[in-house]
């Protein structure tokens, strides 16, 4: 027990890493990797010894994460009033970004929340397709598909933001 | 050697460690002869790296003490409430884009008349107004709701202790606020009132202001007015489509309350 509680603990960096990729705020972001150590331990007996507890725990990660996305999507504009907005300004003092951070980071948030998700779990995390599509329950083709779309997505967005600056019109 | 047809989504194996081995070299001699490929690979490349770079402090953080101890069992059984609602800051991505937008429309209309001082500051304001009071959705970043952090967060960014001034004696409601470009490297932080009518104003407090004058001002070919003062250090516009009599209760009231915020 204190053995496989010691191998999740060492995991939850990555885990860390991948949720504030997907959700940017920090404390939002610890919100979510909270949530999926509390429904890991619940499930403990689901993880066989021997094996890394990893791709278990971003299975979970990932399903709290999509489910959630999709509640916000039938939720509709509703979860969209501005109200929410403050909230995601309150970055707290200490995180330092560059300008170039900023904008990586405010462009990886626009893209939808499947593509995110995809190129993270690929680019960032390093899990190889079949991992990755495994992880996201989804076929190796529909994997591909949208680690090409969110890629070139981010571009996009991106070139907008490099134009916005080069006339240094926006102020964040 | 193996020899087939490589396509853009070889790139994308390429870069994710996918493409076998053997196919290696035929893949960068593609490359080499499609310069537009090796382009986009080359821009993909670089985006990754950002991304990474971007996200490479988080694993260098030590584990917050509430995520260890979720772990080892002294979290409260029960989450908090609060705590479910870290996906709202997903949703809310959706609304800083628009904001961005906003800001970025905003910005062109005012930089491109190119007015000097005191036309600069109410033609920035005005165009802010234009554009925000307008909208019934997007119109400010962080609402009323949530006030102190309104103004702690706009005070921060534009330097100035600001705030928000009280104007229901003269009928008009906080809906909240949003932070701008002002002149060439400021900053402004826009206020925005409503009336039961929903007849919309809006303050425009900068820090950029080395003048002194006040006065009142109209875009060529109507639209609302602004009424600014310039003091040493800071500046202030409130915009509307007011009875002049109306619109001039309300900045007297607006600008008292605001300075005795910004000197307190």
């Amino acid at each position: 027990m204190d053995d496989k509680k010691a191998a999740i603990l060492s995991e939850i960096p990555r885990l860390r890493r991948y949720a504030r990729s997907l959700l940017r705020d920090r404390d939002s972001a610890d919100d979510l990797v909270q949530d999926c150590l509390e429904r890991a331990l619940v499930r403990l007996d689901n993880w066989q010894t021997g094996e890394s507890p990893r791709r278990w725990l971003f299975t979970i990660m990932h399903h709290l994460f999509i489910d959630q996305m999709r509640k916000v999507n039938r939720r509709g504009e509703a979860a969209m009033l501005p109200l929410e907005a403050g909230e995601a300004q309150a970055a707290p003092a200490d995180q330092v970004e560059t300008i170039a951070s900023r904008e990586i980071m405010d462009a990886l948030q626009a893209i939808s929340p499947d593509r995110r998700a995809a190129l993270v779990m690929v680019a960032i995390e390093g899990f190889s397709y079949a991992e990755a599509a495994n992880i996201l329950g989804v076929p190796a083709g529909t994997l591909m598909s949208r680690i090409a779309r969110g890629r070139e997505e981010l571009r996009g967005l991106l070139d907008d933001s490099s134009r916005r600056r080069s006339i240094r019109i926006v102020e964040k | 050697m193996t020899r087939r047809d490589f396509s853009e989504r070889d790139i994308h194996m390429a870069l994710d460690g996918e493409l076998p081995g053997e196919e290696r070299m035929a893949y960068e001699a593609w490359l080499e002869a499609n310069p537009e490929m090796k382009a986009k690979s080359a821009r993909y490349i670089a985006d990754r790296t950002a991304m990474r770079a971007a996200l490479a402090g988080v694993m260098d953080e030590p584990v917050p003490a509430r995520l260890r101890q979720a772990l080892f069992g002294q979290a409260p059984a029960k989450a908090p409430a609060w705590r479910s609602r870290w996906w709202l800051s997903a949703a809310a991505a959706v609304v800083l884009a628009v904001g961005g937008l906003g800001g970025y429309v905003a910005g062109i209309d005012s930089t491109s008349r190119g007015g000097e001082g005191d036309d600069q500051l109410a033609e920035q304001a005005i165009a802010a107004h234009v554009i925000y009071a307008a909208e019934k959705r997007h119109a400010v970043e962080v609402p009323a709701s949530d006030k102190d952090h309104l103004q702690t967060w706009l005070s921060n960014r534009v330097g100035l202790k600001l705030v928000a001034p009280d104007l229901a004696a003269q009928g008009f409601q906080l809906v909240g606020g949003r932070l701008l470009p002002a002149g060439e490297q400021g900053k402004a932080a826009m206020l925005l009132y409503e009336d039961a009518k929903g007849e919309r104003i809006s303050l425009f407090v900068t820090a950029e202001s080395a003048a002194t004058s006040k006065g009142t001002y109209t875009a060529e070919g109507g639209g609302p007015e602004a009424v600014y003062w310039l003091d040493k250090g800071y500046a202030c516009a409130v915009v509307g489509s007011l009875p002049p009599e109306r619109l001039s209760d309300v900045a007297k009231s607006a600008y008292g309350q605001l300075l005795a915020g910004i000197s307190s």
